[in-house]
């Protein structure tokens, strides 16, 4: 995954979608899985992840996510109400978690892997969302995946030393605690002050309006996905 | 000094927000387990405290605090929360925000109590399960089974609600001890707090 955050857009195929599609069908998405919305609603919602990664040649993610979202509802609706005890809490909870994350999850994924920043900033900007949400947003966006890297690095390295997850840190879970929340942000603080100073090299402070080189802008593949969403929201509120 | 948010602390918000996410949702995971669900309010806090203390050494300005509890109730409403923790997160953000900023941001006891206001943001995700008791167990119950519910029924009577606003006040206070004890043993000696 590191080297998927790396990439620009330019490399990525030229089916290209708005930022702002993108977080539209997000919210659908997820409003309809965890909803109680007719079960064609919430699969057609679900399969637009599936065909956008198919479409960005991302067969791999693509197919296992297909794949396990499939599994999980065949064993929500046959497994959970024919278990008791221990057993269904297990399975409860396996499947609710695949079946109620996984699609915003993967549609997250692909909204970060395919959205630049510089994308994320035009589109907030054509909108006329002030600074002060945007810029903190996209952070978000852009070192979520690298704290996660940095947090499995962290572990890997506590794990040499034999602090992980084992009787000994049982005993003693704030120690572990300290020993993995430090470092880590000790790192991400100095993260954040080589980001300002590369955004602000880039010109972000200025107070002007930038311009950019990347063009945003609705197109067919966007109305498409916005009328499947749209129609599956309208379908959830009226059946419901 | 002019009082405006520049890109800087912008960005360093949305770091924050990033670790106070991650960790928060690490935390929330354990809400599968029905007891544990209950003591989320206890667990949440006293963990994110470590980052919010760090965090509000470099905060020297009104509004990013705010920011910061808007994006979380954001990001809990996308992953699946009804909308209240956006409201919440503004709200309790913007109190917690306003009692920092009449220590000037320098005050350790307004820090204390600030952090424990706002750590109250995250009984947003469970006034629904009050308010809205029937509506949110059925809907609960076709994503979590019924064995699930009847155990979180059983553990949340009506007087639960405002021991929870206790308990995660308290645990707010708690953080804030266990965050400055971390920041006083490391990160002042490495010279970033």
């Amino acid at each position: 995954m590191n080297s998927e955050i790396l990439q620009s857009s330019n490399t990525i195929s030229n089916f290209k979608i708005d930022p702002r599609t993108k977080i539209i069908v997000l919210v659908i998405l997820n409003l309809m899985v965890f909803g109680e919305a007719p079960l064609y609603a919430t699969i057609s919602m679900v399969s637009i992840p599936f065909f956008l990664l198919l479409f960005n040649k991302r067969k791999k993610v693509a197919l296992i996510y297909i794949s396990a979202y499939t599994l999980a509802l065949l064993g929500e609706i046959f497994l959970v109400p024919a278990t008791h005890g221990i057993l269904n809490l297990l399975i409860v909870m396996i499947t609710n978690l695949l079946v109620r994350m996984m699609p915003g999850i993967i549609m997250g994924y692909y909204l970060i892997v395919t959205t630049t920043v510089s994308e994320f900033l035009a589109s907030m900007e054509k909108t006329r969302i002030p600074k002060m949400i945007s810029i903190p947003i996209s952070v978000v966006f852009r070192f979520l995946p690298t704290l996660i890297e940095e947090i499995r690095a962290i572990l890997d390295a506590m794990h040499m030393r034999g602090i992980g997850l084992n009787l000994k840190t049982v005993k003693s879970p704030l120690t572990v605690l300290e020993y993995i929340l430090v470092p880590l942000l000790i790192n991400a603080v100095k993260t954040g002050d080589e980001l300002s100073a590369a955004s602000l090299t880039r010109g972000l402070g200025n107070p002007i309006k930038r311009t950019h080189i990347c063009e945003v802008g609705f197109h067919i593949q966007d109305i498409i996905l916005l009328t499947i969403s749209v129609a599956a929201l309208i379908i959830f509120l009226l059946f419901k | 000094m002019n009082n405006k948010l520049n890109t800087k602390d912008l960005i360093t918000t949305g770091i924050f927000t990033t670790i106070y996410i991650v960790i928060f949702f690490t935390c929330g995971m354990l809400g599968y387990i029905p007891i544990l669900l209950v003591l989320l309010p206890l667990i949440c806090p006293i963990v994110t405290g470590i980052p919010f203390m760090l965090f509000l050494t470099k905060v020297k300005k009104f509004g990013m605090v705010t920011i910061m509890g808007l994006i979380i109730g954001l990001v809990m409403f996308l992953t699946g929360h009804t909308f209240v923790p956006v409201i919440t997160g503004l709200i309790f953000g913007l109190a917690a925000d306003l009692i920092f900023k009449a220590g000037n941001y320098q005050s350790f006891r307004n820090s204390v109590i600030g952090y424990g206001v706002f750590s109250l943001f995250i009984l947003g995700a469970m006034v629904p399960m009050w308010v809205m008791r029937d509506s949110y167990f059925v809907h609960m119950s076709s994503s979590m089974g019924t064995e699930y519910v009847n155990t979180v029924m059983a553990l949340t009577p009506e007087w639960m609600f405002f021991v929870l606003i206790i308990i995660a006040f308290v645990a707010g206070i708690i953080g804030a001890f266990l965050g400055k004890s971390v920041l006083e043993k490391h990160f002042k000696r490495a010279g970033i707090a």
